[in-house]
């Protein structure tokens, strides 16, 4: 074998970095955004779906996938390393079912695909995966839900809620103020729905939701669905506005009234 | 280094050759501009013989998927093999016509695997796959030099892409008939094309569609002497301008 | 001394196995499945060496599934079939060959008709519209060709299976015990009591 074909491609500089890590980050920061929203009995994952050209088919455009029965993923970065990673997982997927006659807990899955991101970071001759990704699904046997992220080093992490890709930062603090525990099926829903909206300013048509609720259980929302929920969150902010706008108003006329009023009293000395 | 290697790839294709494809209701359409031309450039081998095509820049890859390719030549060319060869090992385990989007998956598989594996450069070529299965009945997708794909009702890759892109997004229509679809193909690539008159020396043409005996998908790549007669239907043949002087 | 069987009918295949575990002389169990329910319209009994049809049967099932996952459409009944087959035939001429016998049925819901594959521990496959694998095809293929009838409905189906195998617990040697029947039509897989 040539000795310049082995040759590793990704390297620490001086300071420390692993610079071909820190390209595939910003192939992630590029890519389309990403969030997972755990709830008391149930998981969402939300994406932000490029608008498919005039004359594309939607059917090719796939941002959720499904990894197993039970396992659903959503990724960021660049697409056709997504596909190739989603095959190797769900290959494991199987091949767990084959040897152990158990289907994959949702850590377990996890951990064997950011060990092949952290494998891509190391060995010779090959660029590390430009994507991040969030796993979500219920373990067998079990009632609690699971959200776990990858990214391109190799490290994974389970999480209440986070987001990847494009703005990721803006929603993942949208995320850090709004979260609460143990919300409903419903609540999750609009939390993903809401914070999606910080980034996708095209509203519904540019959203996907697919919520699990349960083992096995995995439903994707309809258009018009999310576009209810988008409406209703659109209201509220109405609202929210239009109280703040006269309790502005509430303070302004008892500031003008404080002011006539010892206008008066002045007059009146 | 990586997204630098695959935009120098997507530049080559953009001064390719254009290719150009229209999925209709019951068929696909497709044309390319040939760019390799010359005089004393012998072609007497696409006029009999093979599966018709000048093998530049449209191929036949399984009885149901028919490319056209923009890019590297000599890259297609190795895609092209390899595609036939991912075609027949489909047959050979499952006995059936590999699905359009599989075999779709296995070249941009490839393609991937070249933009993430060390010491090698991506491939320069893009691809437009026409082609029909059980599943999905008439489909037609792109791929690109990083391994992407996607399905699309018309498209187009290579030069002045821009132009005809648009243009089939004002004249596309659903449901639209493979008689049709030739008609705004033919039409499309006249305007998009350099030169100023269309001939099989510069024009590959070809359309798939199922045989309404057998039922099984039918692939048509046009004969020089087919592409010409096709044109002088559309009235986009060259004009003789000596017999158009004499009459003047 | 395995027994399946299959036939097809109206818009129907029906498959049974016998539900024994033996070793030589003994039997070790009598409730065993020998059926696999390989995807939401196709089935496949399974039977000779012990072991090798239960290692190769989860092989099968799970590469199925994978490729139902990928695609997101399930594998038809006849590319399903060949694959099975192909497995077979390369596994023969590999170091340690697979001994298993296999009736392959579904539904095909791009035609709507049924479909059923026999296929042999040497790959030999064949498109059938009924079949049947062990010491009961010596008593079972004879009636079917007298009593099968394409058209018939479910229960006149599953008359003729029990024919079958009454035929084999009345003749052969050592009786059968219990059967597994399962199903398969438009609408998915069943099981039903014989």
């Amino acid at each position: 074998m040539s000795r310049s074909y082995d040759r590793a491609l990704t390297v620490f500089s001086p300071d420390g970095h692993l610079f071909q890590v820190e390209y595939a980050n910003e192939a992630v920061r590029k890519g389309t955004c990403a969030v997972g929203v755990r709830g008391k009995d149930v998981v969402v994952l939300g994406v932000e779906k490029k608008s498919v050209l005039q004359l594309q088919d939607p059917r090719t455009v796939r941002k959720v996938v499904m990894l197993d029965d039970h396992v659903c993923l959503a990724f960021a970065g660049l697409t056709a390393d997504g596909r190739v990673l989603i095959d190797k997982a769900r290959i494991e997927c199987q091949s767990h079912r084959l040897t152990v006659e158990d289907p994959v807990t949702i850590e377990y899955i996890t951990r064997h695909i950011a060990g092949i991101q952290q494998r891509y970071t190391q060995s010779g001759g090959v660029r590390p995966f430009g994507i991040a990704t969030l796993i979500v699904g219920f373990d067998p046997n079990d009632t609690r839900p699971r959200l776990y992220m990858t990214e391109p080093s190799g490290i994974y992490s389970a999480w209440k809620a986070n987001a990847i890709g494009r703005s990721s930062k803006t929603v993942r603090e949208f995320l850090e103020k709004n979260h609460k525990d143990d919300m409903t099926k419903e609540e999750s829903i609009k939390l993903t729905i809401k914070s999606l909206l910080e980034v996708v300013q095209t509203g519904a048509k540019n959203i996907e939701i697919s919520v699990l609720d349960g083992y096995n259980k995995i439903t994707s929302l309809e258009l018009s669905e999310i576009e209810a929920i988008v409406q209703d969150i659109e209201r509220e902010k109405e609202a929210e506005a239009e109280r703040k706008r006269s309790r502005l108003a509430a303070t302004a006329a008892g500031q003008a009234a404080m002011l006539s009023r010892s206008a008066d009293q002045s007059e009146g000395q | 280094m990586f997204t630098i290697l695959v935009e120098y790839a997507m530049e080559a294709i953009s001064h390719a050759g254009t290719v150009l494809a229209v999925l209709a209701k019951d068929g696909v359409v497709l044309a390319a501009e040939k760019k390799v031309t010359g005089k004393l450039l012998d072609l007497s081998g696409t006029k009999e013989g093979g599966y018709g095509g000048s093998g530049e820049k449209i191929f036949l890859l399984n009885s149901n998927v028919v490319a056209g390719v923009a890019g590297i030549t000599a890259d297609a060319n190795s895609l092209v093999n390899y595609a036939r060869t991912a075609a027949q090992k489909h047959l050979y385990s499952y006995n059936e016509d590999i699905p359009v989007e599989l075999l779709t998956q296995r070249l941009c598989d490839l393609k991937q695997g070249y933009t993430q594996y060390g010491g090698l450069r991506p491939f320069g070529v893009s691809l437009l796959y026409a082609g029909y299965d059980p599943h999905y009945k008439f489909q037609l997708y792109h791929s690109d030099p990083s391994g992407n794909y996607s399905g699309w009702k018309a498209t187009c890759i290579g030069a002045n892409n821009g132009t005809a892109q648009s243009l089939l997004k004002q004249e596309y229509k659903d449901d639209i008939s493979v008689e049709d679809a030739v008609a705004l193909v033919l039409r499309v690539m006249s305007k998009t094309m350099d030169s100023t008159t269309l001939g099989s020396e510069k024009l590959e043409f070809a359309t798939l569609t199922v045989d309404p005996v057998t039922k099984k998908p039918k692939s048509k790549i046009y004969r020089p002497a087919e592409v010409d007669a096709l044109l002088k239907k559309h009235d986009l043949a060259k004009k003789d301008e000596d017999a158009e002087m004499k009459t003047a | 001394m395995d027994s399946s069987f299959a036939i097809t009918g109206k818009g129907y295949a029906i498959v049974a196995a016998d539900m024994t575990v033996s070793r030589s002389i003994v039997k070790m169990q009598y409730n065993e499945d020998k059926i696999k329910v390989l995807g939401s319209h196709l089935l496949m009994a399974f039977s000779g060496e012990p072991g090798d049809t239960v290692q190769f049967a989860e092989y099968v099932e799970r590469n199925i599934r994978l490729a139902q996952i990928r695609n997101t459409y399930p594998l038809p009944p006849p590319s399903a079939a060949s694959w099975i087959r192909r497995e077979l035939a390369d596994s023969l001429r590999s170091r340690s060959p697979y001994s298993v016998n296999l009736l392959v049925a579904g539904y095909d819901l791009s035609t709507h008709e049924p479909k059923l594959y026999w296929i042999d521990y040497l790959g030999t496959m064949a498109t059938v519209p009924f079949a049947a694998h062990g010491y009961g095809s010596y008593f079972a293929l004879s009636l079917l060709d007298r009593y099968h009838d394409p058209e018939a409905t479910v229960e006149e189906g599953l008359a003729t299976l029990r024919r079958c195998i009454d035929e084999v617990s009345k003749r052969l040697v050592v009786t059968p015990g219990k059967f597994k029947v399962k199903v398969v039509d438009k609408n998915g897989v069943r099981e039903v009591e014989l």
